[in-house]
């Protein structure tokens, strides 16, 4: 990964671009602006959150920043030129670079050259006593033993070896530009290929199709969900413990699967995948009431019903009433009430509302009862209504996603971390050993070595194999 | 609780440490630096030993869970990853400079932790969101990263006082530190590591969202910051190993991606995202 050269293509068209898309400096521009970018997106708030931010705004200042796409630039269009223009930059910098570095891979350096030999520090340096005799085949096979690939030369006075390891380490950095390329192209796989969505399913109900996020439209799923159950579990501190779901996929009408989920453990039916997102209670279809009527003796009767039911008859016959509505929090503050239609055997049907915290609403707004008919429990004489409980039921809220990107993702992910490791922790080492024949009838064994990086370890390498050789031809044991 | 004691009193360890490797320096004496080395080895067996025992609290409460749940809990492993890097560093490279700069990061994030009155020490239980098998691993190699860019910093600011010394006015408390080669070599290693640390952070990061949120990246400002950050290391090792840049330029470099991981980690806080339970 040292310094290179840029290869200069021929000189057509392609010649500037390619010159453009090539440079470093482009680079360094991209990731700078991406930053600054970046940067900016996490200072204004992006979305749902935008919304409120953007009322503080005065209109011109909004209208530039909705215009330039501000509320959602992670996903606006000149946001994506940036990271295309990235894309391309690394993988034309990657091929223009490619041929140094499989030059470097396939280079064979002679096995005589000088010039590693040259400063070569003493230590690196031993004499042997006496012929050579079978000298050079135990240096060979003692580096043959280390090295994979090992080459020599040998004349009359000289014999020369060459030995590497490690030419894979100059294509892990062609391997972490391949993984960014990799995750990069796996995220737009997604955004194009796949969506975001979301769905309540209230317990018991079943669903369809899906709420498209971003976009005001839903999308038919090609099979139904119902939710079978949700439950929520909380700790003593009344901090959340758990939400699940209990969830049915039905195909045609037939149960295809039951699956369970929770925070963490989201399901896939089908290539959609299902996360627990949200929950939230919603007013359930059964009312718990009490008919008080007046008279001698006084009663009251508690009575059930369904929100939209079937019609009730009064305890004493006068007629009948059904439940209109339901609110779970009438007004937001005056509590769960039901809108009550009274249809009398002789008369017009009147309706008026019923709350269940009569008191805590009379307290605050005194009177208000007795004021609006609407809102007087006894209006329809002589029975007064009390709302007991409005049951509630919950709803699910899940996160409905397909990301057929999701796999390369995790392939490039893989293949970053690994191609880190080669060219972080890998290098290509040359490794030269020299055997001379001496004038006063000694043999001089030189050994050299060059690093493509980690010159440390290159010295300690040289220091073991220069001690390793003299100990095996010096016959010495220590 | 006596984890939250212990990590307390951890906290004037180091910082008694940090003034022990200060008179080092000034004194140009080998004895003050053996007792640094020695308290601060102390100060972290104190300290494993209590982030231990709040692990086992936390189970005999029965809400057992991994001590990496909040921002008292990280800070602590913060603290400690950042001491237990610098003391291998110590035990590598021979030389005990660095503890000047290393301790008092860690002093900082103890002290933090343990008198900032918005800082909340008792043992919580895990909210849905963070149980999962991923919590240990993406906090681990988060913080391996972000000590490691805490050392890089310590270093950076170590070649910038001798670099200035060898340049013009010699300063004798510059005289005990490396050369500037060995910083700057030895910057590039802790850079290395940050750099892969916080890469397998952010992986481990996106696998898990990819299961609780269902979605691998949602550019929340903290996932923001990240990417922030792992871009101004990748612009660090880039200018390193292609333009062949060293010694000044890199280490003024590695000062602001330093900023960046105090920014991802504590900054992000005050804007709105998915991370809120690292708050408090």
């Amino acid at each position: 990964m040292a310094q290179t050269t840029s290869r200069t293509p021929p000189d057509t068209k392609v010649h500037f671009l390619w010159r453009f898309f090539s440079s470093v400096k482009l680079t360094i521009a991209l990731l700078i602006i991406l930053a600054i970018t970046s940067i900016a997106g996490t200072l204004i708030p992006q979305q749902q959150e935008a919304l409120k931010f953007a009322r503080e705004l005065s209109p011109w200042v909004f209208r530039l920043f909705a215009a330039l796409d501000l509320f959602d630039m992670y996903h606006a269009f000149w946001f994506r030129i940036f990271l295309g223009a990235l894309t391309v930059n690394l993988l034309v910098c990657s091929i223009d670079r490619f041929p140094t570095a499989w030059g470097r891979f396939r280079a064979q350096p002679s096995p005589e050259r000088e010039q590693p030999f040259e400063n070569l520090p003493e230590e690196q340096a031993f004499l042997v006593e006496g012929n050579p005799g079978d000298l050079p085949g135990r240096i060979e096979a003692l580096l043959r033993s280390r090295y994979k690939r090992v080459h020599a030369a040998k004349d009359e006075t000289r014999s020369s070896w060459h030995a590497e390891k490690g030419r894979y380490a100059h294509f892990g950095v062609y391997l972490v530009h391949l993984s960014v390329f990799l995750i990069l192209v796996g995220g737009l796989i997604g955004s194009f290929l796949g969506f975001q969505g979301f769905v309540n399913i209230v317990e018991g109900e079943t669903i369809d199709e899906i709420a498209v996020r971003n976009r005001m439209e839903t999308m038919p799923l090609g099979f139904e969900v119902r939710c079978d159950r949700f439950v929520v579990e909380f700790y003593e501190s009344g901090a959340p413990k758990e939400y699940r779901s209990d969830l049915t996929f039905l195909v045609d009408g037939e149960v295809a699967a039951e699956r369970a989920i929770r925070v963490n453990h989201p399901t896939e039916f089908e290539g959609v995948t299902f996360y627990q997102s949200s929950y939230g209670s919603t007013p359930g279809r059964r009312v718990h009431l009490h008919l008080m009527r007046a008279g001698d003796p006084p009663a009251t009767t508690p009575v059930d019903a369904e929100i939209q039911g079937p019609a009730v008859e009064l305890p004493g016959k006068e007629g009948v009433f059904r439940v209109l509505d339901a609110n779970p929090n009438m007004m937001g503050v005056m509590g769960p009430a039901v809108l009550i239609g009274v249809k009398p055997h002789d008369g017009d049907e009147m309706q008026f509302w019923v709350f269940q915290n009569v008191g805590a609403v009379q307290e605050r707004f005194p009177g208000i009862f007795g004021h609006n008919p609407r809102l007087n429990p006894a209006a329809f004489e002589p029975y007064t209504f009390v709302l007991t409980q409005l049951e509630s039921r919950y709803y699910t809220g899940l996160q409905v996603n397909r990301d057929p990107g999701v796999p390369l993702v995790w392939a490039g992910c893989f293949m970053m971390v690994a191609g880190f490791i080669v060219t972080f922790f890998m290098s290509h080492r040359h490794i030269w050993v020299r055997l001379d024949r001496i004038e006063n009838g000694a043999n001089r064994v030189r050994i050299a070595g060059r690093s493509s990086k980690n010159p440390v370890g290159l010295e300690r390498e040289l220091e073991r194999l220069t001690g390793d050789l003299n100990r095996l031809l010096n016959d010495r044991n220590d | 609780m006596l984890n939250a004691t212990i990590l307390s009193y951890i906290t004037f360890f180091y910082f008694a440490a940090f003034l022990f490797y200060l008179l080092m320096l000034i004194m140009h004496r080998k004895a003050p630096g053996l007792i640094a080395t020695g308290i601060s080895a102390a100060g972290l067996i104190g300290h494993t030993f209590a982030i231990a025992l709040r692990w086992f609290e936390s189970y005999r409460m029965g809400i057992g869970h991994a001590p990496f749940s909040n921002l008292y809990e990280s800070l602590i492993f913060f603290s400690w990853m950042i001491m237990f890097l610098y003391l291998l560093v110590e035990w590598r490279t021979r030389n005990r400079t660095l503890g000047a700069f290393a301790t008092p990061l860690a002093f900082l994030a103890m002290a933090y932790a343990s008198f900032s009155p918005g800082i909340n020490s008792q043992i919580q239980p895990l909210i849905p969101a963070l149980k999962s098998n991923w919590l240990i691993s993406h906090v681990i190699t988060c913080f391996v990263g972000y000590a490691a860019f805490g050392l890089s910093f310590g270093l950076s600011l170590m070649y910038l006082m001798k670099k200035r010394s060898e340049a013009g006015s010699p300063r004798r408390i510059t005289r005990l530190l490396p050369s500037t080669g060995m910083l700057d070599e030895l910057n590039y290693q802790m850079v290395v590591i940050g750099f892969l640390m916080l890469t397998l952070g952010i992986i481990t990061g996106s696998v898990w969202a990819h299961s609780a949120w269902g979605s691998y990246w949602s550019w929340d400002p903290k996932e923001t910051w990240s990417l922030i950050t792992w871009l101004v290391y990748a612009a660090v090792l880039h200018s390193r190993l292609v333009r062949g840049w060293r010694g000044k330029k890199i280490a003024v470099l590695c000062l602001v991606g330093f900023a960046c991981v105090l920014f991802t980690y504590f900054g992000v806080n005050y804007l709105a995202g998915l991370h809120s339970y690292a708050k408090s």
